[in-house]
């Protein structure tokens, strides 16, 4: 029987914990920043490099380095932008840290600020989110009341404000680039890379992107050290993250695991195993985007290293679990209805290919599919896969060819019975 | 220069060009839709997808790579034409076509359409797509160009055209993913002036110009190099005819002048080349019954008859010429009332005008100077007039001949005075004032018709090419100029546009050392060129212009 490991989530795990100022200073909230204004900047950037703090929104990427890619001396302003446009389907974790723990994450935020120079900082918040957006808000003018934002908050004279700007509602807003040109006011379009977000991002200025999950771990690392992180994962995959657990288990929510524990202990001892007893069929691990895993498969540490090698990815880490009574094309078609509508539809595979890889899923609910339709799926699907400018396309394509190769009978069941 | 290797050859880049650019400079062709020199570059048609075997460091690119948006570096490797890039634009290809119309026998860009092209040239010829296409509402955008959005390949070239380069923003693209497509902001009308250039860069028939719908297929189309002389710019542009009429002007790309572009009044200065009515086709000589049509023989034999009759001293002849005449005509003209009558009172239209400067490039091509050649006429040391008063008052009394080139300073003061001056010969292509004045008028050729060079605003010389045939009763300008100066025993050897354009550039400092050959068809700068001072910038041009 594993637990949860309390890092992000000590406060919200609190009953009588009270999110205002007063109260997360009384859990020693702000303690960190004050220890990080002591440090150089770049010492900052060494001590969250040493901890292996890697990006939660989904790629991975170590969160230390990223910062260390910032263009320096170009005399422009630096940006850090958070990435809180949480749309993968399945993942509501950042929303939580938002809700019920709006200092905190801040706090961390401002850490990030002042590693990276930046006298401005935005929140990209999903749009739909109206409770986060509003305690986010509310948080910040408290702080702003408190002065620790504005003015003097990064030590005298050294200025920092923080906006909260909430995106529309497009999956595609949620990719770091897209998620830049819509907070200049433009189409959310992903760029091309290169240049990179860190040269030329925010109007065109250097620019990091972080997750909200990976700003909020900047507090306890501060605090307690970069060794302290470590200690909570595996090799190479430090930390604790929280996990989106939905679908058909017991107990569904936000989880926060140690990096080295299965995928099934997170279903059968987190979430209580499968609702009503049932059989397990498959898990999608990691967002709508990720490989499918299936009953056998889900015996796997879950960490980035360790789902990727088992052909999948920890993505956003959104887990969710379908039972044996489910209609897994049915699954793999609302899946590819959801990429069809979220393309932005600037690149032709992706554009053309989701869209007619739903019409072909479709095709199979209606009962017309056939084996020939299997093998063009699996193609439509797979052509998608690194042929575009964003990792939209290959978001699109990682479930339809997972899920027709892992799954090749529910599909075939849909014709031969409409054959019978 | 630093190079790499493209399919086993090598070519140079500059240091941060891309292999796209760079392949192009070279002349080999990557297939592309999106991309666009002029543009930003967006990498998202995905069809200049090419195999980097080598980054210039030894090791491969992970995956196959877009030429459009990827650096060139030193030492890299580069393979377009590889099974992987093959099978990669077979499948954009495969893409495109599922939601296309593929309906090419009414498609106004068939026979010049990329898509078309690139599917015989990369295409499977086949598509497994069985369900309905696509279909969008039909919408009308404007005046000049049409717009068939069901044709559209989303390579979003119109829409940066109005964001880049005219910054008018007016059209832009709409929806997501399949549904994404393309339309002007809140149902509005199209309304920059160069709309044109729409028709041009979009790749596939999406985006045609009504002007020229329905005309003519395209591969029927014979094209000459040539300008553009409804203003002092110069645009470069080829003249698209078939059986002796123009269908359309396009503009030819010229970093120097126009780049790629041209404006919309431009393009339609076509229509001026096919006009038959109020043209000048043959001689025309003033009778008692009116005016005649007479032959070139009888027009000379009057013109020297009477010249000798009047024996007119060297102030008593006047020249006239619109700035619409090319540097040969104005040479020959400036030379005929030297050596022929010892005069230089020849005088052009100098007026002030206007040239817009602002932060995009396109508005500088629309000056309000509407005459093609006044920088040839001030290089040549002609004597600018600002008004027909000015002209009027240097006309002394007394004045025995009158030469008008075309039809400069048309005003009914100046006309009716010159009614009363013995001996007015006219040379143009067009009807006017002029030529129900003339005793005699001689057809002129237009710039169509003919082989000429034009010096623009900025100093630059540039040729045109005859691309129709003209009134059969007509002459080439110069042709006309020369048999006036055999008419007045002047020495002249020249027996071509080319020979005058000779003639002129060892004569005139301006013009000086330039070749007929080496204007090609980019043209080229004139040996010295001062500022005009008529030149007037403004941020925009004014309404009244």
């Amino acid at each position: 029987m594993i637990e949860e490991t309390l890092v992000l989530f000590q406060n919200i795990r609190n009953p009588s914990y009270d999110k205002s100022l007063k109260g997360y200073k009384k859990v020693g909230g702000f303690k960190a920043l004050k220890k990080a204004l002591k440090m150089k900047p770049e010492e900052l950037v060494e001590v969250v490099k040493a901890s292996g703090l890697r990006g939660r929104g989904g790629a991975g990427f170590p969160t230390g380095l990223k910062w260390s890619f910032m263009a320096k001396n170009t005399g422009k302003p630096s940006y850090l932008i958070c990435n809180a446009d949480e749309s993968e389907p399945g993942t509501c974790k950042d929303r939580e840290l938002m809700l019920k723990d709006p200092h905190h994450f801040l706090e961390g935020m401002m850490i990030g600020c002042y590693a990276i120079n930046c006298k401005h900082g935005y929140i990209y918040v999903r749009g739909e989110y109206f409770p986060s957006i509003k305690s986010l808000n509310e948080a910040i003018d408290e702080l702003y009341a408190a002065g620790l934002l504005g003015e003097n908050a990064l030590g005298k004279g050294k200025r920092l404000d923080l906006t909260v700007h909430t995106g529309a509602g497009a999956y595609i807003c949620g990719e770091e680039s897209a998620l830049l040109d819509s907070l200049e006011g433009k189409r959310g379009h992903p760029r091309v890379k290169p240049p990179f977000p860190a040269v030329s991002g925010f109007n065109a200025c250097p620019t990091t992107v972080n997750n909200v999950e990976t700003l909020t771990c900047l507090p306890f690392i501060v605090n307690e050290g970069a060794e302290a992180f470590k200690d909570f994962g595996p090799e190479n995959n430090a930390g604790t993250h929280l996990v989106s657990l939905s679908g058909h288990v017991e107990k569904p929510g936000v989880y926060e695991v140690r990096m080295d524990v299965t995928l099934k202990q997170i279903i059968y001892d987190l979430g209580g195993g499968i609702r009503g007893g049932k059989a397990l069929k498959g898990v999608i691990p990691g967002g709508a985007s990720s490989p499918v895993l299936t009953a056998k498969e889900i015996d796997v540490e879950y960490s980035f290293d360790a789902l990727g090698k088992a052909g999948t990815m920890m993505g956003s880490a959104a887990v969710m679990v379908f039972d044996e009574d489910t209609d897994v094309v049915k699954l793999l078609h609302r899946i590819t209805r959801f990429f069809n509508h979220e393309s932005c539809g600037q690149c032709t595979p992706c554009r053309e290919g989701t869209h007619w890889a739903r019409l072909i899923v479709q095709d199979f609910l209606k009962g017309n599919g056939n084996e020939r339709k299997m093998k063009r799926l699996h193609r439509v699907g797979g052509n998608m896969m690194g042929t575009t400018v964003c990792a939209l396309g290959d978001a699109a394509a990682m479930p339809i060819t997972s899920f027709v190769t892992k799954f090749p009978e529910e599909f075939e069941k849909y014709y031969t019975q409409a054959a019978a | 220069m630093p190079s790499f290797e493209l399919d086993g050859k090598t070519v140079e880049f500059e240091p941060g060009e891309k292999i796209l650019s760079a392949a192009m400079r070279a002349g080999i062709q990557i297939p592309h839709y999106c991309y666009h020199p002029g543009m930003s570059v967006v990498a998202t048609c995905r069809m200049c997808m090419v195999d980097v075997i080598d980054m210039g460091n030894g090791r491969p690119a992970p995956k196959l790579q877009t030429s459009c948006s990827m650096d060139a570096v030193e030492g890299m490797k580069v393979e377009t034409m590889n099974e992987k890039v093959k099978d990669a634009k077979e499948l954009v290809m495969e893409y495109l076509l599922i939601n296309h119309p593929l309906d090419c026998p009414i498609c106004d860009q068939s026979g010049e359409c990329v898509l078309q092209d690139y599917s015989f040239e990369f295409g499977s010829g086949k598509s497994e797509m069985e369900y309905s296409k696509r279909v969008y509402g039909w919408r009308d955008i404007g005046t000049f160009v049409a717009l068939e959005r069901n044709r559209c390949i989303h390579c979003t070239r119109c829409d940066r055209f109005t964001r880049e380069i005219t910054g008018t923003n007016e059209f832009g693209m709409f929806n997501r993913g399949h549904e994404l497509t393309v339309d002007t902001y809140s149902d509005r009308p199209m309304t920059n002036q160069f709309q044109g250039n729409m028709a041009d860069i979009c790749p596939v028939g999406a985006i045609t110009e009504k002007e020229f719908r329905f005309k003519r297929r395209v591969w029927k189309l014979k094209k000459t190099p040539s300008i553009c002389v409804g203003c002092s710019t110069g645009c470069n542009v080829t003249i698209e005819y078939d059986k002796n009429e123009v269908f359309r002007l396009k503009p030819r790309d010229n970093p120097d002048v126009n780049k790629w572009w041209m404006c919309d009044q431009g393009r339609l200065t076509y229509k001026d080349l096919n006009i038959r009515e109020n043209r000048v086709a043959h001689p025309l000589g003033k009778t008692a019954e009116g005016f005649q049509e007479i032959s070139w023989e009888n027009a000379f034999s009057a013109i020297q008859e009477k010249i000798s009759e009047l024996q007119p001293t060297s102030n008593e002849v006047i020249g006239l010429v619109d700035t619409h005449a090319s540097n040969e005509e104005l040479y020959l003209f400036k030379k005929l009332l030297k050596e022929g009558f010892d005069s230089d009172q020849l005088f052009f239209p100098d007026v002030e005008w206007e040239q817009p400067v602002s932060d995009f490039f396109i508005n500088s091509l629309i000056t309000s100077d509407k005459n093609p050649n006044r920088a040839g006429a001030r290089m040549l040391g002609l004597k600018g007039a600002k008004s027909s008063e000015e002209v009027t008052s240097k006309i002394p009394t007394g004045t025995k001949v009158l030469l008008v080139f075309g039809k400069p300073f048309e005003d009914e003061n100046l006309l009716s005075q010159a009614g009363n001056i013995s001996l007015v010969i006219n040379i143009a292509a067009w009807q006017s004032g002029w030529s129900e004045t003339a005793d005699v008028t001689l057809p002129g050729r237009l710039h169509s018709e003919k082989d000429a060079t034009y010096t623009n605003k900025a100093g630059r010389v540039q040729r045109v090419n005859t691309a129709i045939r003209a009134f059969h009763k007509t002459r080439p300008d110069w042709m006309v100029l020369c048999g006036l100066m055999e008419l007045l025993d002047v020495d002249n050897k020249a027996d071509s546009a080319e020979a005058v354009f000779q003639e002129l550039s060892e004569n005139e400092k301006g013009f000086q050392g330039l070749q007929w050959e080496s204007i090609g068809s980019d043209g080229i700068n004139a040996a010295q060129f001062d500022e005009d001072p008529g030149r007037n910038e403004v941020s925009e041009l004014s309404k009244t212009a």
